[in-house]
This record gives C-alpha cells, structure tokens and sequence, in this order.
C-alpha cells in the first residue's frame, strides 16, 4: 500500500516545539537538516550544557594542555601555575587567529602565529609585539585576555565545562542516578582510570544528534546493523550480554544494563579463558564496587553505553573492555567528528589491557566493525533528510509507548525500560525541545 | 647497486603490486594468505604536536588498528556474511603503491617502506582518499613472500571516514 505524502509546499515556518513531539513519538526530519535549526543548536544547547573537556591524567603538570571543540568554539584546557584547570577559547583577541594548533603538550605561553599576540598558558594576554610604536602604548592589555569558559568543574578526574555562568553544577547536571551508575566503571578500576594514548578522529558525514540518540540507548539496531559479528562469533548472543536501558533528567540515557548478577556472571566467564590471574582480577574489581559503592552497584558491575546529554558518548561494558568516550562534534548540519578517547584501569594485569585494547578498535572506532556500519547508518539518515518531499516526514520513535515503568527492577535508579524501546530516545529529545523552546534572557 | 639489491628491490615491488592488485579486486582471502600465521598489523592514531614536544607512535597505546591474522580472518569472514553493511555493496578502490626501498635485515627478513595513496568509491557519491606509508617485514616463504608485520602511519589527523577497506 502507498501512503500519500504531504504535497511539498511553501513551508510554513514550523517551529522546534512543532517538529519535535517525543510525547507523541514523532521527531521531523527537518532537525536534522535545517541550518537555521543548527545555528539554535549551537546558541541554545552547546552554550548552555556540560559539555566534556578532558581528563585529570592529561594534564598532570602545570603548562599541560590539551585541545578540544566546545560546538563549535575550539577551545584549549591548561593547568596553570596554580594547579587549576581553566578553559579558554582558542582564538586571538586581536583578529581571531588560533593561537594553539597541537592535540596537547605543555606550554607556558600561547602566541599567536599572525602578530605575535602571547598570551600566558592561563589566559591573560602578556605581550604585544611593537606595543608603544603600534599602539602608542594605549592598548588595554587587561580587557585582551583569552577568553575563558567561566564555568569549569571536574567530577572524579573528568573535567567538564560550560559557558553558562549561571548553570546548576556539573554534579546536578549529571545527576545522582546516572551517576549511579557511571561511578561502577569508575571506582572498579582498580589503579584508576587513566588515558591511554592519543584520541581517534574521524569524520562521518551525519548529524551529531544521530549518533548520540543511537548511544543514548538504541540497544534494538544492535541485533540487525551489528548482525555480522554475531554471525562471525565476536558476540555472544545479544540477549545474554544485557536486559535494559535507562534514562535520567537533563536527556541523558544508557543501554545494555545487565540485571543483578549478569555482567559479573559474564566477566567471569570471559575470565576463564585468561587464566587465574583475569579471574583475581574479576573479583578485585567486583569486590571494589562493593566496598567503595555498594552491594547493588556490585551485582551490575559491568555496564552497556550511554549518552551524556548532548554529545559525550560512552562505552564499557565490563572488565575486559576499555572505558571509551567519544564526543561528536557537530561541524554543520550534515557532519560530525568523531573524538575517541580511550582509557584503562591502570590496575588490570597487562594481558588484559592489551586484550581490552585492541578489541575496541577492532569492535566501536574508526575501523572497527561496529563503528563503521554505525557510521554509514548515520550518514544515509542525515542524506533522507534533505529532499523536498522527505524532509516533510517524520521519523517514528514510538517503540515502548505507553509501556514506560513496567520494569520492576527496585534496586536501579533510573527510568528502567526493557532492552528494546525508544524511551531514552523521547527523553533526549524532551530535552533538547526544553532547551531548543525555553525562554531565557 | 649490486645485482642482488637490484633483485630484492623488484621482488618487493612486484609482491607489493601483486598484493595491491588482490585488494582492488576484492579478492580477500588471497590476500590473507600472504601473511604469516603470526602476523602483527599496525595502524597507530597520528597526532599533531608542537615540533620540539613530536614523538614516535608508541606500542601499547590506544591504536587504529591493534591485531593479528586471526583477527583479520574474521573480518573476512564478516564480509561475506551479507550483513556488513558498511562495504554492502563493496567499495571501489584503487591502491597507488609507490617510493618503495627494500633493506635485508640483520635476522634475515626484509624491511619494505612504501607509500601508500587509495582511492575509495562508496555508493553513489562517496568517495575520499586514504594517505601514509607502510612500514611492511617480509619473509621469505617456501615459494614466495610473505608479511610478518605490515605497520601503517597514516598521514592524516581526522580520518575522511571510518576504515571500512584494508589498508
């Protein structure tokens, strides 16, 4: 049967309120297309949100930094002589040049390649070539400094930052329940998490928003788009590894949440394949949790991935995976670039971080073959979202209506839903449509 | 130039080409046999740093790609599953393999550095290049050659696209 779509006219301007109702289940296409829309989405969401920065162990000294994109404003995130972290926009006072271009290193000073503008590592500017001839010495050095994101805080070595003076603290923002959770992966580690190399970055040509729908909880593509490695026997079967998703205020959400007992269940099982000393190191880790958090954090011990509202994505599952972060970078409507940061429990025996490793990049990165079949997901929706005709439509996230709260599961914060639903996906998007809506001076 | 350099170094060029050859050709598993049982594929992540603060790749960190033929079998296996979708239908591509020197080895192997320029086609309209060089270990084989090592340095710092084509 053929539906009749909707005759393309002049569109009458519909608003982001009009286009995302994820009450009824219904998301239009054109948020994934609209420039004007974009435009918003970098004004309203990536001014106004936590958006993640860096890690403690990349900046250990001071004059260590390292670079990142907030939106779409480089940014560079240094320790100062203090010891404090701040984060400032990449970008001369003078006429905008980028003043650092390297990934991260250490500096005292940041000058800029076009005049010679130098600013010291922790902002302000320090010196102006020709000063007294140029500027007959009447240039407000005070007033030049390099900008600073006057809002940065740091939540067990992860160092967030926000341009909203006014924002609730990363801790709220993140919240108690999902912190529930992501504190397992966290105190697990038995050494402490730590960077492990450079970060992975790659460009798909996508809408930010879809890849960090599909983390915030999509577990059902799992068992088609990812359907060739459980066919080559990379995978278990799916409904073995977790049980459920769950959302959480501010849009956050996660997938593959194990029941009690399942992911320590699992790990062990992979452990024996290790030998004795995986196995030790299986019980530390669980033994860990429930001594720093508690006996109900222990029984979920390995979790899925998540989506930190808007674009931090991460990844886990239990010990024998590494503790991935990847932020989508939105360049525009229809691209995206993909920052993979990757870190190891310092404490894990070395067989088992070489193992952990190379099996994420043989499984969610740049080559890896879930990445790349996600990626080529991405990139065709974004394509469905530009014709005259396709653009009309909607997109269906209806999955699980009307069926939210029926898990009874006590033990687990969260809005708990069963492994196959589109709950997280309506709960980023009521979100997004609060923050896309809302009057704010 | 004595005639053995002269030798080595075309035997290395032509086992290249040949191998380039079974790539664009998508002829995976013929390919896989060039390897040894015991082979080591590398493709550290480039970084871009400050000139006085440059380093070397270094073994153990987080990588592009970290594995062994084992590995490599498997993802033969999932392109012909029909459901790795990411090469359904297959990518065109084409391999420049170039600039190539080839060294004997104290312990008797053969190191080969190459240039490496592919040209990929996806679907209708998708098409970027892959840029760097291989720094590639042969052995010599019953009747030929084989690959104990292949390490890639790839020249760019964002990837035009995930790598969903050997290298």
């Amino acid at each position: 049967m053929t539906m009749t779509v909707p005759r393309p006219m002049v569109a009458p301007t519909r608003t982001p309120a009009d286009l995302v109702r994820p009450d009824e289940g219904i998301i239009s296409r054109e948020i994934f297309r609209d420039p004007a829309i974009y435009d918003q989405e970098l004004q309203r969401i990536f001014t106004r949100t936590w958006l993640y920065i860096g890690h403690d162990s990349q900046l250990r000294k001071p004059g260590d930094y390292i670079t990142n994109v907030m939106g779409e404003d480089p940014v560079i995130a240094t320790r100062g002589s203090d010891g404090q972290v701040r984060v400032l926009l990449n970008s001369c006072r003078h006429r905008g040049m980028t003043v650092c271009s390297s990934d991260q290193g250490n500096a005292k000073f940041f000058r800029c390649p076009y005049h010679g503008w130098t600013y010291s590592s922790e902002g302000p500017l320090v010196g102006v070539p020709r000063s007294a001839d140029a500027y007959r010495n009447e240039l407000d050095k005070t007033r030049l400094g390099l900008v600073e994101v006057p809002r940065v805080e740091t939540y067990k070595g992860f160092i967030f930052a926000n341009w909203d003076a006014d924002a609730i603290p990363l801790i709220d923002y993140l919240g108690r329940d999902q912190l529930w959770y992501l504190d397992i992966p966290i105190e697990g580690a038995l050494g402490g998490l730590e960077v492990l190399g450079p970060t992975m970055k790659y460009v798909i040509p996508a809408n930010w928003k879809l890849a960090a729908e599909n983390f915030a909880g999509d577990d059902y593509h799992v068992l088609y788009t990812h359907g060739s490695a459980f066919q080559i026997g990379f995978l278990p079967d799916y409904d073995i590894l977790a049980d459920y998703i769950a959302y959480f205020d501010h849009g956050h959400g996660m997938g593959d949440i194990p029941k009690p007992g399942r992911g320590l269940a699992n790990d062990l099982m992979m452990a024996e394949h290790f030998g004795p000393e995986a196995v030790d190191y299986v019980k530390a880790y669980n033994q860990r949790i429930a001594d720093r958090l508690s006996l109900e954090q222990a029984a979920v011990h390995g979790l899925g991935e998540g989506n930190v509202f808007p674009n931090l994505s991460w990844i886990k599952f239990g010990c024998f995976h590494v503790f991935g972060l990847y932020q989508w970078h939105p360049k525009g409507p229809g691209e995206l670039e993909v920052w993979q940061t990757t870190f190891y429990d310092t404490g894990a025996p070395q067989h088992v971080k070489d193992y952990a490793r190379s099996q994420m990049s043989q499984e969610n990165a740049a080559a890896g073959i879930f990445g790349q079949d996600d990626g080529e997901n991405f990139e065709k929706i974004t394509e469905s979202a530009r014709g005259a005709v396709s653009r009309t439509l909607d997109f269906n996230y209806t999955m699980g209506m009307g069926h939210e709260g029926e898990i009874d599961e006590p033990t687990l914060p969260g809005r708990i839903g069963p492994h196959y639903s589109e709950q997280n996906h309506r709960n980023f998007y009521r979100y997004w449509r609060q923050l896309m809506t809302e009057d704010r001076a | 130039m004595t005639s053995q350099l002269v030798d080595l170094q075309r035997e290395a060029e032509l086992f290249l080409y040949r191998e380039a050859k079974l790539l664009d050709n998508n002829r995976f598993d013929e390919w896989l046999e060039l390897f040894t049982e015991d082979a080591r594929y590398w493709m550290p992540i480039t970084e871009s740093r400050e000139v006085a603060q440059e380093r070397d790749p270094v073994a153990g960190e987080w990588a592009l790609i970290e594995e062994d033929k084992r590995f490599l079998l498997k993802r033969n296996e999932r392109l012909k599953t029909g459901l790795a979708h990411s090469e359904q239908p297959r990518s065109r591509t084409r391999r420049f393999v170039t600039n190539i020197v080839a060294a004997e080895k104290a312990d008797g192997t053969v190191g080969v550095e190459s240039n490496l320029l592919v040209f990929q086609s996806r679907r209708g309209n998708s098409e970027q290049f892959f840029v760097g060089c291989r720094k590639d270990r042969l052995v010599r084989a019953e009747c030929d050659w084989k690959i104990a090592e292949r390490v890639i340095l790839l020249d760019h710092r964002v990837l035009p696209r995930a790598i969903s084509i050997y290298l």
